[in-house]
């Protein structure tokens, strides 16, 4: 039967739920707050990425782009899969989506028989392909939470110098698109080589303009730029769209909490009900044989 | 019209945001090729900045400095002047003795791996941060 000591325990268990759920609570609205902020971010990063995206586009009309080593293409052999997770875990199926589209990238390349040598940003990417046994060519962290621009470009260089240098022939850059604080969706976009086609329809530049150097040299110092921002982009996408998933995750685990410490309460009370009741009737029980006898 | 011709839009956007968008009368960067100055109604011109600072001379005489680190000034017939670069900060939110102590922090974890992109880039930048400062202060 139910005695004190269980009803204690039940007690403990119950503010034990309860300091958790409080714990869960702030993660999500932590997690909230940076949604607004990521997003914010992605779009005050827009009009520099567009900006840089016309004014190749207008160079490329009178100039080759093609010569360009990042828009070489070979026949491919080696392929870069850079992967953006998260640094921290409690965000829900984010980075377990995100794996998902890389290992399936990777294996595909792997069955056309290609090397795969993978870039990985965030611990818990780095966590997962080591766990399997494959080494990351490079990993970083402790830029996902909150990307820098210096940081993209950092990861851009890595991928771009070994593009252009003939190591690896194509990159994939996986990461999660933020489509609403309901909808993210893994996706991978091909970074490397860069295809002409992103640069077509520019308007021509005024023939008055002054170029200082000259446009193909221009082009030639811009196109890493173009890079970098898409780099720049997709961590952005990917930093709002973990702290998504972490509010999401940790919106259920309160709402979870509430129901455990409710039904706890239940069996609580029920508990503390029969001790009572026990009570009452050894009281009446004893009284009874007192005056009985 | 007299404004009109005496004033020119100036935008300043850096991968990160706009960080600027005023009225100004004059404009000074160093190019790749040269020290440059911008006045209102300057051929169009497409120019490839180095790394320092921007001087921006407002319409009401005050000077912003800017510091650029790969850049790119556009100057587009209507009198508008867009600079377009990876870092572009204002150098009076440099903090000299906060980037001073990031460039040693900087330059004890590249010790532990001398060829991480990321550091590098972050140092590359902490450095321009500097440069600026002190050309600012000089200016």
């Amino acid at each position: 039967m139910a005695g004190s000591g269980q009803i204690r325990q039940l007690r403990r268990r119950i503010r034990s739920v309860k300091s958790t759920q409080k714990i869960t609570r702030a993660m999500e609205m932590i997690a909230a707050s940076r949604i607004l902020k990521a997003q914010r971010r992605v779009v005050a990063a827009r009009p520099y990425a567009e900006q840089i995206r016309e004014v190749i586009a207008g160079l490329a009309i009178d100039n080759e782009v093609r010569q360009h080593p990042l828009l070489q293409v070979r026949e491919v052999n080696t392929v870069a899969v850079v992967v953006c997770t998260s640094d921290r875990g409690l965000a829900g199926a984010y980075n377990a989506n995100v794996l998902k589209i890389a290992e399936r990238t990777i294996r595909e390349e792997e069955s056309a028989g290609r090397d795969v040598r993978i870039f990985v940003v965030g611990r818990k990417g780095a966590a997962y392909f080591a766990y399997r046994g494959r080494r990351a060519e490079r990993a970083w962290s402790g830029i996902s939470d909150a990307p820098e621009v210096d940081s993209a470009a950092g990861v851009a260089d890595a991928v771009m110098e070994r593009y252009a240098s003939g190591e690896i022939d194509r990159v994939w850059l996986v990461y999660t698109d933020f489509r609403s604080s309901l909808v993210q969706a893994p996706v991978r976009m091909e970074l490397l080589p860069v295809k002409p086609s992103e640069f077509e329809g520019g308007s021509r530049i005024n023939p008055e303009v002054i170029f200082e150097p000259s446009g193909a040299d221009l082009l030639t110092r811009l196109i890493p730029r173009y890079v970098e921002s898409k780099v720049y982009h997709g961590l952005l996408e990917s930093s709002a769209s973990e702290h998504a998933s972490r509010q999401r995750a940790m919106k259920s685990a309160t709402e979870n909490a509430s129901d455990v410490a409710a039904s706890l309460s239940r069996v609580m009370n029920q508990a503390r009900q029969d001790q009572i009741t026990t009570e009452i009737s050894e009281i009446v029980g004893g009284a009874e044989a007192l005056s009985a006898g | 019209m007299a404004t009109a011709a005496t004033t020119m839009h100036v935008e300043v956007v850096s991968a990160e945001r706009a960080v600027l968008s005023c009225e100004a009368t004059e404009l000074y960067a160093r190019g790749i090729e040269g020290q440059i100055g911008i006045l209102p109604g300057h051929q169009p011109a497409l120019i490839a900045l180095d790394v320092g600072p921007v001087k921006i001379v407002l319409a009401d005489g005050q000077v912003e400095l800017i510091a650029v680190h790969r850049g790119l000034l556009f100057v587009d017939a209507d009198r508008r002047c867009i600079v377009l670069a990876d870092v572009a900060e204002p150098a009076s939110g440099i903090d000299v003795r906060r980037a001073r102590a990031k460039a040693t922090q900087l330059e004890q974890q590249l010790e532990a791996d001398p060829h991480d992109e990321v550091l590098l880039a972050a140092m590359k930048r902490n450095r321009i941060r500097l440069e600026v400062a002190e050309a600012a202060s000089i200016l």
